[in-house]
């Protein structure tokens, strides 16, 4: 997943969290009470997601306790949807959106009891791999229509997959894509330049459609993440007949629950049901209310203040994703608490190191140990911004283990200038110039003076670099950037450490643009990428690919953990069906009714 | 008249061509790519080259700058549609049209800037007026130093005051929206009654201060005390003589408050979550979005251009020594 950029703007806070089983602290109500980490209880260790089958697949979803049908429910949003165009879609806010009104191959259901799996969405099941996961096949559900009525074909699928080649889709997913050629970056076009405007399409090697109802994916390397991928709403489907290109993007066909009615870019967006969706082909979604009214440019401290106080409209009002705002949260969990949900979000916030430049594994080390996490987190809002990170993965990944914390980040939150600088003295280091680059947000020059102190006090000569927020990531993205340290925040794209160690940690990886921001080219790293990406088990693989980040995190050290970003929201006292929704890294939009 | 009128059109030409070649070129001096708005996770090198061709970036600058001001005149074709005269583009960070979203802003920005206007007229000048009548006296002293405070307040802080004091607490206003007048004319007013007062708090105190001073000084004009000498009652003197005279700079600085709030009152809008022009150029601004910029841009100078003509004009009307020569 491409890196949060924390800024207002729409096209940065780029997120598809995948959950897991499990989760702590992500129920209504959620959130917990604080303690030394700054975020609540720690979660638990993960499993991974399950592949679903037919039966499991196939619906109506399990209805949500309590939920009723009618009403209209009102949305306070901050920033206007960029685009509707599916290919196009890969931000938050118009994920969020995307499940109302498209439809995938496949789709994370979260069911009642907070279990996540990964089920047929147009497909009959989550995919049946052959040829040890190089082959994938995929079968239409009946009765899968567009909103004008017209059937939903293996030809749309494959137009939707055709599509994602042509000059003009820029922004989406591009994991399937890159798959699909067996080649990284950019470079993936090659296979089908104009996609399919020209007359030209992808060759049954690569894609099949033998009928009107399966779809069948070759590729060249075992592709066993296949299911959660085509779950990214980046692959919903579109009409093959109705596509208009550019065009698209401002008035696509909706095949979910809900179809657009109205959309003022930047002012509002009408919602109202799509009467060709048919519940007994949907395994996740609801149409409980008859339609959403959503507006635009509510700031979080607006859209907080509404729901708070609770009065007229904003008694049947909620956000997709508008969080509560740091000054106000204290205030929700003492006055509201019961309106709320919370959960973490997929990004963890981390200090790379620049390999390249800070050389000695010694230093590096010093670094992770003198490093001040809590003052660090303390701008972001504390406990409720997120909660202290001890690892590089996220607590939401499969994987994943509680209590690891190599450097002590856990138990000494403030840092440990003492053991830094001792490793710092072994290195013969002490009094090394840093130069730590960061955001000229508000949050970043705060904790940047307690970064400097912390490690100043440790034997380093800081200098500090203040960069423009909005080209931040381009700059410390510059394999030749100049800058010893940088904070990064990446996001894992579904629920594997497979969208985490590689894109971070490979050294094949490193480019202009890149997001192996430490520039680590280690042999024993990349030749273990490799191994691991080939484990079917899910199991097996998780616990791999966990391993493989303490050896990094341990013994390359090219970055430091910071914290697990967290995210609360609050809703008016008339909305049901409140659940937080790892996947969606939000409130679930799929289940939220309006009570009597 | 007419030869005044195209001679200063002639100059708002000028002014609005220099402001447009000023904008579009000082757009591309910011160290900022337009292009990275649109790039996905893959954004290299390469993807980057591909987002700079799609919008045309690609091109010199002097050519994109002549297609864009031709297409004011004579229309575009854009792959995402056709773009008719006057053609402003397509945004880059929505894929609007420009002039599109401009008229749809508009009617936010043109109710709050009358309603704003119809507010501050009507209290600075009465209390500017009242001030003046009562020169030296506890009236003047009273009002002249509320206009001092509340010219030291700022929309920000006023605003999100009013709010959660008028709404939240008292239940007295609605919650600050823009509901289109066609739709319901009740809840417009309703809707954009407090962004009207506090909108008109700072310029209140601004015309208070103005029409008192400009009026203490026509009541001392050899005029008025001419007219006061002729026996005529102290009403009429104020009002005809001194009152009409004290108008010519109050009128000028008029047409430029309304000129600009026209072309957006950014800081209103952002406050009270009002989607008009101001907001529209602050967000084009964050989102490097030139094709939005440029118009909203070439929109508010000419509404200030055009405010500027018209008060010129009106100056004939108010004070017959004015000629337009």
């Amino acid at each position: 997943m491409r890196s949060r950029r924390i800024r207002r703007a729409r096209p940065v806070a780029v997120t598809l969290a995948v959950g897991a089983l499990l989760l702590g602290g992500c129920s209504a109500g959620g959130g917990g009470a604080s303690d030394d980490r700054g975020g609540g209880e720690p979660a638990e260790q993960r499993s991974p997601i399950e592949f679903a089958d037919a039966e499991a697949s196939t619906g109506p979803a399990e209805d949500v306790p309590g939920a009723r049908k009618g009403g209209t429910l009102r949305v306070y949003q901050r920033d206007s949807y960029a685009h509707l165009d599916p290919a196009q879609i890969y931000v938050q806010d118009e994920m969020a959106l995307a499940h109302l009104i498209h439809r995938k191959l496949t789709h994370v259901k979260l069911d009642n009891d907070g279990t996540y799996s990964v089920v047929g969405d147009l497909a009959t099941d989550s995919g049946r791999p052959s040829d040890d996961g190089r082959t994938w096949t995929y079968t239409l559900k009946d009765d899968i229509r567009f909103e004008d009525g017209s059937p939903i074909t293996s030809k749309d699928v494959r137009h939707t997959f055709e599509r994602l080649f042509a000059p003009f889709i820029t922004q989406g997913p591009t994991f399937v894509q890159q798959w699909m050629a067996n080649k990284t970056g950019a470079a993936y076009r090659e296979l089908l330049p104009d996609g399919p405007y020209e007359g030209d399409h992808l060759p049954d090697s690569v894609l099949e459609t033998p009928d009107e109802k399966t779809i069948v994916f070759h590729f060249s390397e075992p592709r066993n993440d296949l299911p959660y991928a085509l779950a990214m709403s980046g692959y919903a489907v579109v009409s093959a007949e109705k596509d208009t290109r550019q065009k698209y993007d401002k008035d696509p066909l909706a095949s979910g629950p809900y179809k657009i009615e109205s959309f003022r870019s930047g002012k509002s967006m009408k919602l109202v049901r799509n009467p060709e969706w048919d519940p007994k082909t949907d395994a996740a979604r609801h149409q409980y209310v008859d339609g959403f009214d959503i507006t635009f440019n509510h700031q979080y401290e607006d859209s907080t203040k509404r729901l708070l106080n609770d009065s007229g409209e904003a008694r049947t009002a909620v956000s997709f994703t508008n969080a509560v705002d740091a000054g106000s949260y204290q205030r929700v969990m003492r006055e509201a608490k019961d309106r709320t949900v919370s959960g973490y979000q997929s990004f963890v916030a981390q200090l790379a190191i620049n390999t390249d430049r800070v050389e000695d594994v010694r230093v590096r080390q010093a670094i992770a140990y003198a490093f001040p996490s809590k003052p660090y987190l303390a701008p972001y809002g504390g406990p409720s911004g997120g909660e202290l990170a001890g690892g590089l993965i996220s607590p939401l990944l499969p994987g994943y283990e509680k209590d690891y914390d190599p450097f002590g980040k856990l138990k000494k939150p403030g840092g440990d200038p003492e053991k830094a600088r001792e490793l710092l003295e072994k290195a013969g280091k002490v009094g090394m110039k840093l130069t730590y680059a960061y955001r000229n947000s508000n949050e970043e020059q705060k904790a940047s003076i307690a970064v400097a102190d912390a490690l100043e006090k440790a034997g380093f000569d800081v200098q500090r670099k203040e960069l423009p927020t909005d080209t931040y990531y381009d700059l410390i993205g510059d394999v030749d950037n100049g800058y010893d340290i940088y904070v990064n925040n990446w996001g894992h794209d579904w629920s594997s450490i497979s969208t985490v160690i590689p894109p971070l940690y490979d050294g094949r990886e490193i480019q202009d643009g890149g997001s192996n921001y430490a520039h680590v080219d280690d042999p024993e790293i990349n030749s273990r990428i490799d191994e691991v990406r080939g484990i079917a088990d899910p199991e097996k693989s998780a616990k791999e690919w966990f391993e493989l980040g303490k050896y990094i995190l341990e013994e390359v050290t090219p970055a430091v953990p910071i914290f697990y970003y967290k995210h609360t929201q609050i809703a008016g006292s008339k909305v049901g069906g409140l659940v937080y929704n790892n996947d969606m890294s939000n409130l679930d939009v799929t289940k939220l009714y309006l009570k009597q | 008249m007419l030869r005044f009128l195209m001679r200063r059109t002639l100059g708002a030409v000028v002014i609005l061509l220099i402001i447009s070649a000023c904008t579009f070129f000082l757009f591309y001096a910011i160290p900022r790519d337009p292009a990275l708005l649109h790039c996905g996770k893959t954004c290299d090198p390469e993807s980057l080259e591909i987002i700079r061709r799609n919008l045309g970036l690609d091109k010199p600058l002097t050519e994109q700058y002549w297609a864009y001001m031709a297409g004011i005149f004579t229309g575009r074709d854009f792959a995402v549609g056709p773009c008719p005269a006057p053609c402003f583009g397509y945004s880059f960070a929505s894929n609007e049209p420009v002039w599109g979203t401009i008229l749809d802003r508009l009617p936010t920005t043109v109710s709050l800037a009358l309603g704003g206007a119809v507010v501050f007229l009507l209290l600075g000048l009465g209390a500017g007026m009242l001030a003046a009548w009562r020169r030296g006296g506890f009236v003047d002293k009273f009002l002249s130093s509320v206009s001092l405070v509340l010219s030291s307040l700022q929309i920000y802080f006023v605003g999100p005051l009013a709010i959660a004091l008028l709404v939240y607490q008292l239940d007295l206003f609605r919650q600050p929206e823009y509901v289109p007048i066609t739709s319901s004319p009740v809840d417009w007013f309703a809707g954009l009654l407090i962004p009207w007062v506090v909108l008109s708090l700072i310029f209140t105190a601004q015309y208070t201060r103005m029409s008192r001073s400009t009026l203490i000084e026509q009541l001392g004009e050899d005029h008025v005390r001419a007219a006061r000498a002729k026996g005529l009652s102290g009403r009429t003197v104020f009002f005809r003589y001194a009152w009409r005279g004290s108008l010519i700079p109050i009128v000028t600085i008029f047409g430029i408050d309304l000129g600009a709030l026209f072309g957006g009152a950014m800081v209103t809008e952002f406050t009270f979550t009002l989607p008009g022009l101001g907001r529209l150029a602050v967000d084009s601004v964050l989102d490097t979005d030139l094709p939005m910029l440029m118009g909203v841009m070439l929109f508010a100078a000419t509404m200030i251009v055009l405010f500027n003509i018209l008060v010129d004009a009106v100056y004939a009307l108010i004070d017959p020594r004015v000629r337009l020569s």
